[in-house]
């Protein structure tokens, strides 16, 4: 599987120099890395590696040398830092020859003979994450057991072996992207590898791991627990959480502009204790939600892709029409009056009049339970607004009416609409 | 021109300029060829933004009397109007007469006349094409956000056709590294590192940097002493963010360019979307009132609901803006301070609570004289 | 060489087209070449001594492969005697060479005789350059002139006198065309032109010293500088040689410690529209200058470093400088002096209608200007605002009028300071505008 030069197989050699100057240079190849931990973010193409190794310093300058050919590592991000030994290291400069564009030179300074715990950290492109969830209604659609997971998929070229893996949740903002950086395109290898990995992908086993979640400035960061290897072109599923009894509401909702044209069955829950979670963040991804169709089967009911979802936030998963809930919108009056006309000096024209329209809204539920409705009306131009039923402002040109319907209830509700035209309108 | 000796030819020297001696006027035959002098002392200067100056000493040994003597830079590319050529010691007792530039050729001759025999340290001065430079910055901030260490690096890539064995290389700000750089090589060598830099956090919402209405994390970094920098202007270059992770470890939490900051002003640097917050805006009243003819004033309320999903309160910056002639109306509320910043700009702080209960910014504006 | 000069000696004399032996002269005596800047012409005044016989003498002079402009050569006797003893009898241009012409000249007494040949060549230029070496704070610089003589003619010129023209002088014709071979013969360019170069000439004569230096230190020629009418002629001490193809650059002054004044201006019309950075100088005596007028060419700006080292700040290409005129180097925007500038409000008042529609308003905007001196040091700034239309300009910042729709302020601000500065512009628009 380890087809590029990367990461372990990292060319990394120690050049001692002698104090002469360009006296002739030892080569020293040096041992695997001890520890590798892969930091990987889902906003962007990158992934930050660091690992860490042991090296013997010579007292005076030694040339360090790391070269990555062929790999999609980001040259300006590589970093040296010493663990151990730091006070008596010092790195004199990074110099990356003309000869290579893959490769660099630190020199760095040990005030004696010494061996150090460094560490060695980069940019590459090509790992990534995605969240993952599952939704198990209940028959009657009022709670569910949500099952999130994480699966990290590894197009890097590279197999990494007993990494630590670490997952960074949240939008961070890269001036310019990491595969650019490297002057990499993804080779024909890779795509192949990738198509590979999409095969491989869903049949990749999944173990259960104890994903530890902590919050770091605006984001949070994920760590699996233990180490993983994710061979090149695999991907692997890990569970994040699992939580059953999740209370769900269903909201039949008329929204064109969110919606479309269609009473839309709107399920609703909320990241927050009260619904058994709000642990953390529910980073975006696809949700999926089934139905306990009864005896263990299954029924589908739809899947969406949600944005990040913060803690204590609501979701809203369009579950689609139900044709034993409906809404029908007729309207059963128009006049015209105020009508007001101008004469421009040789005949009089109509410059502004009202509109009065009454409009009839039937609603019924042919469901065994009952359902709450929310529809949302929108008008154009300086109108005046007034219903039976009480209803709310939610913005200038938007009334909400919310209200419950019984099992095979239901409801007329008529509303009225004056919208005033030409020199009448005030708007 | 066959008069021409072109002793330097084989000591292709430091990055490929040479000086050397002939001897193009039989009139003036008295001058004895010398060797080629070596390049003492060079010094590659960045201190303007746009072209990269080259200072080199040589030592040359004159005759009494006038001397030729040559300098070619083939292979590379200097601006010879650019080109000062004078004795390192002021008082030196020669003088330049005249320099000649012959057809065709990256080369020139200049006519040097001594009192008397004597060796002579010489400055030339000139401007480079093909050395670029770059700065770029890391800034490790604390898990508690208030401090952070930042790191100022300086990288240099010599594209000039030349070498320099070794030279001094200068930044804008005055500080010096001796370093040598083969031709095509980069390099790249810490300059500054400033610790327990105090920093400022703000969440900005702003339509005209993020177009969706999110909300941005900014880190603030004064250039002034009493946050621990303000010992140079800094530099335009990327800044790559890190934060300690509080397990002995970091994450990169970001990256952004940050501009050119002169000692007393800030950089400002975004890290990201700050995920926690959002906010949505509903447009609650737009009525016109007070029409003349053509011309109208609206009347107009935003509201802004804004949760803080965080379990610690915020503070939100939002930047807002109306055009024309507009005045706020003093009903306008759920705010801490607001400043505006210019006819078309207003500045609001909002004080959001931790965890998702929602503040509303209510915004009451009359536009006036409409058309 | 590629001009020749010949003696046709007449070896059979009555019929007309007699056979012609062909004598080649040796070179000049001297050469001064007087190079104009602003036009692509040169006078070249040649000298050389002749055998003459008594009676008709033929002289054959070609240019081949140069720039010349044969309408202009001439010959002329030089000295009391040769005027009396010779005398050109005419001018002829053979049919078959563009690039050649003969002159008769009938000789009263045989003997050599001293003539002088000029004529317009185009392909030598010369250029003026500049290198200010500017102190570290800023407020003096050592100035050094350079003239640049680049040869492009086609003829070298060994040990000729230089003397370079500043000024714009008029010609109708280019000589570079004049010198291109052409069946027909174009309109003849005015003689006025040369004669006025002769008599620069004789002015200049007045103060060119011979070759300097027999032993110890030779210094840089001096550079002798003359007024004639419009013009002005710099004249190079001693001689040059400047083969074709080659440029040389002598120095034509140093002068060390002139008084030098830093502006940041916001000056759109002279400037552009940044807020920018301006070196400033006069050429007079007070700033140790104003001895002639500065010809046009590029300035390169260098700033001592410390030490005798320098760095780069600048070039400008700069026009002629008169004597006395002042010289404002814009070295571009300096991002440690900055200035914003912010609307703070609009309103409109006064609105005018007819038949229910606008006509006339009036707009009062109020603006703020705020100039940061990042710099260790205080700074002189001026700032001019050009305002459009029937506007009304207010402001408790001591702004003046600088023309009839521009109003300035100069002030000084202290190191690591910022000033702010506020004014208002009422503007009379539509049918409220009285202009």
């Amino acid at each position: 599987m380890n087809r590029y030069t990367f990461g372990i197989a990292a060319l990394l050699m120690l050049t001692a120099l002698s104090p002469a100057l360009m006296a002739k240079e030892e080569l020293v190849t040096l041992p695997k890395r001890d520890k590798v931990q892969l930091t990987i973010y889902n906003s962007v193409d990158l992934t930050l590696v660091r690992e860490t190794r042991s090296l013997t310093f010579k007292k005076g300058n030694n040339r360090l040398q790391f070269s990555w050919a062929g790999t999609l590592i980001d040259p300006t991000s590589v970093e040296f830092k010493a663990v151990t030994g730091a006070d008596k290291l010092d790195v004199l400069d990074t110099s990356y020859p003309a000869e290579s564009n893959q490769m660099l030179i630190w020199t760095i300074a040990a005030e004696a003979d010494l061996s150090a715990n460094v560490e060695i950290s980069y940019f590459t492109s090509g790992i990534s994450w995605a969240a993952e969830y599952h939704g198990m209604l209940a028959a009657d659609d009022s709670s569910m057991t949500l099952t999130a997971y994480v699966t990290v998929m590894n197009n890097s070229g590279e197999e990494y072996e007993d990494a630590q893996v670490r997952l960074v949740i949240g939008s961070i903002n890269l001036v310019e992207t990491i595969a650019g950086l490297a002057g990499g395109q993804r080779t024909a290898r890779m795509e192949e590898a990738y198509g590979e990995m999409r095969k491989a992908g869903r049949a990749a086993d999944s173990s259960r791991k104890e994903i530890v979640k902590e919050g770091l400035s605006e984001y949070y960061i994920y760590t699996v627990g233990g180490t993983e290897t994710i061979p090149n072109g695999w991907a692997k599923r890990l569970q994040s959480f699992e939580q059953a009894g999740v209370p769900v509401r269903s909201v039949y909702t008329w929204d064109p502009a969110k919606y479309g044209a269609q009473l839309a069955r709107i399920l609703t829950f909320k990241n927050d204790e009260a619904h058994k979670l709000g642990k953390e963040p529910l980073p975006s991804g696809i949700v999926r939600f089934y139905r306990n169709a009864g005896a263990g089967r299954l029924g589908y009911v739809g899947a969406i892709s949600t944005n990040y979802i913060a803690k204590n936030d609501e979701i809203k998963v369009n579950a689609g029409a139900d044709p034993e809930v409906t809404m029908k919108v007729t309207r059963t009056q128009l006049k015209k009056e105020n009508l007001s006309f101008a004469f421009n000096g040789r005949q009089q024209y109509l410059q502004g009049w009202d509109t009065y329209e009454t409009f009839k809204l039937e609603l019924r539920n042919f469901r065994d339970r009952a359902v709450d409705f929310e529809i949302n009306l929108v008008f154009g131009g300086d109108f005046d607004f007034e219903s039976e039923l009480a209803s709310n402002k939610v913005d200038f040109r938007t009334q909400r009416f919310a209200l419950k319907l019984d099992k095979s209830g239901k409801q007329e509700v008529v509303y009225k609409v004056r919208t005033r035209f030409g020199t009448n309108a005030k708007k | 021109m066959n008069k021409r000796l072109m002793l330097s030819l084989a000591f292709a020297a430091g990055i490929g300029s040479m000086i050397g001696f002939f001897n193009p006027v039989p009139a003036q035959a008295r001058i004895k060829l010398a060797t080629l002098p070596d390049r003492e002392a060079v010094v590659v200067r960045f201190d303007n933004p746009n072209v990269v100056m080259v200072e080199e000493e040589r030592t040359i040994s004159l005759q009494k009397g006038v001397n030729n003597v040559d300098f070619s830079w083939a292979g590379t590319q200097i601006d010879k109007g650019s080109i000062v050529f004078r004795p390192a010691d002021a008082a030196a007792k020669v003088e330049i007469l005249s320099t000649s530039y012959p057809p065709g050729e990256a080369a020139l001759t200049w006519q040097i006349s001594a009192a008397e025999a004597m060796s002579v340290k010489f400055r030339l001065s000139y401007l480079m094409a093909n050395i670029q430079r770059e700065t770029d910055y890391r800034m490790l901030v604390s898990k508690d956000e208030q401090t952070c260490s930042f790191k100022h690096y300086f990288k240099i890539r010599n594209w000039s056709g030349g070498r320099f064995a070794t030279a001094d290389f200068v930044t804008r700000d005055g500080k010096k590294f001796e370093k040598g750089l083969e031709n095509g090589e980069a390099k790249r060598v810490l300059v500054n590192t400033w610790d327990k830099v105090k920093l400022t956090k703000e969440y900005v919402y702003d339509i005209t940097r993020n177009g969706e209405g999110k909300v941005m994390t900014d880190y603030v970094l004064k250039n002034a002493k009493e946050i621990g920098l303000g010992a140079i202007p800094l530099e335009y270059g990327k800044v790559r963010i890190y934060q300690d992770d509080g397990n002995g470890t970091t994450a990169f939490t970001g990256e952004d360019w940050g501009r050119f900051t002169p000692i007393g002003d800030d950089m400002r640097l975004n890290i990201g979307i700050a995920q926690d917050i959002k906010i949505e805006m509903k447009k609650m009243v737009n009525d016109v009132q007070n029409r003349r003819g053509n011309v109208y004033d609206t009347d107009e309320v935003d509201e802004y609901e804004i949760k803080n999903f965080k379990d610690t309160d915020a503070v939100v910056t939002l930047v807002l803006r109306v055009d024309g002639e507009w005045e706020m109306k003093a009903d306008t509320s759920g705010h801490e301070s607001f400043e505006r910043i210019d006819n078309e700009t207003i500045k609001f702080k909002v004080k959001a609570p931790a965890k998702g209960t929602p503040v509303k910014l209510k915004f009451h504006y009359q536009k006036k004289n409409v058309w | 060489m590629r001009l020749t000069l010949a003696i046709l000696a007449l070896l059979v004399a009555v019929p007309l087209a007699a056979k012609e032996e062909l004598v080649t002269l040796p070179g000049r005596d001297s050469v001064q070449l007087t190079i104009y800047n602003s036009e692509d012409l040169t006078l070249v005044r040649e000298r050389r001594t002749l055998s003459f016989k008594q009676g008709s003498n033929r002289l054959q002079f070609s240019w081949a492969n140069t720039l010349i402009d044969p309408t202009s050569v001439e010959l002329q006797p030089v000295g009391d005697t040769a005027k009396a003893a010779i005398e050109i009898a005419d001018t002829s241009y053979p049919a078959e060479s563009h690039e050649m012409l003969i002159w008769t000249v009938s000789c009263k007494t045989a003997g050599a005789h001293v003539v002088e040949i000029s004529y317009f060549t185009s392909g030598i230029s010369w250029q003026a350059e500049y290198t200010g070496v500017v102190n570290a704070n800023e407020d003096s610089m050592t100035l050094t002139a350079y003239v640049t003589v680049t040869n492009r003619s086609g003829e070298e010129y060994e040990n000729a006198q230089v003397r370079l023209v500043v000024g714009t002088i008029n010609l109708v014709e280019k000589i570079v065309n004049l010198a291109t071979p052409r069946p027909q013969s174009q309109p003849r360019p005015s003689r006025e032109d040369q004669r006025g170069a002769r008599d620069m000439d004789r002015m200049a004569e007045k103060g060119g010293p011979g070759m300097g230096g027999g032993g110890g230190m030779v210094k840089p020629k001096e550079i002798i500088k003359g007024g004639l009418s419009e013009y002005y002629i710099y004249t190079v001490e001693g001689q040059e040689t400047i083969p074709d193809q080659w440029s040389k650059r002598l120095r034509s002054f140093e002068v060390a410690g002139v008084p030098l004044k830093t502006v940041y201006r916001l000056e759109p019309a002279k400037f552009g529209p940044a807020f920018t950075k301006v070196l400033e100088f006069k050429n007079d005596e007070e700033h140790k200058l104003g001895k002639e007028p500065l010809p046009d060419g590029l300035i390169r700006l260098y700033k001592d470093q410390g030490m005798g080292r320098l760095g780069y700040m600048g070039a400008l290409a700069s026009k002629y400088i008169p004597k006395k005129d002042e010289v404002k180097i814009n070295v571009g925007p300096d991002a440690e002096c900055t200035l914003a500038i912010k609307r703070l409000s609009i309103k409109k008042k006064d609105l005018g209608f007819r038949n229910n529609w606008l006509i006339g308003w009036t707009t009062v905007e109020q603006f703020e200007l705020e100039v940061k001196n990042f710099r260790g040091r205080a700074v002189e700034v001026e700032i001019h605002r050009t305002m459009a239309g029937d506007f009304d300009f207010e402001s408790p910042d001591k702004f003046e009028l600088h023309d009839a729709a521009t109003r300035k302020v100069a002030f000084r601000l202290d190191a690591n300071s910022a000033r702010k500065l506020s004014y208002t512009v009422t503007t009379r628009l539509g049918e409220n505008a009285r202009k």
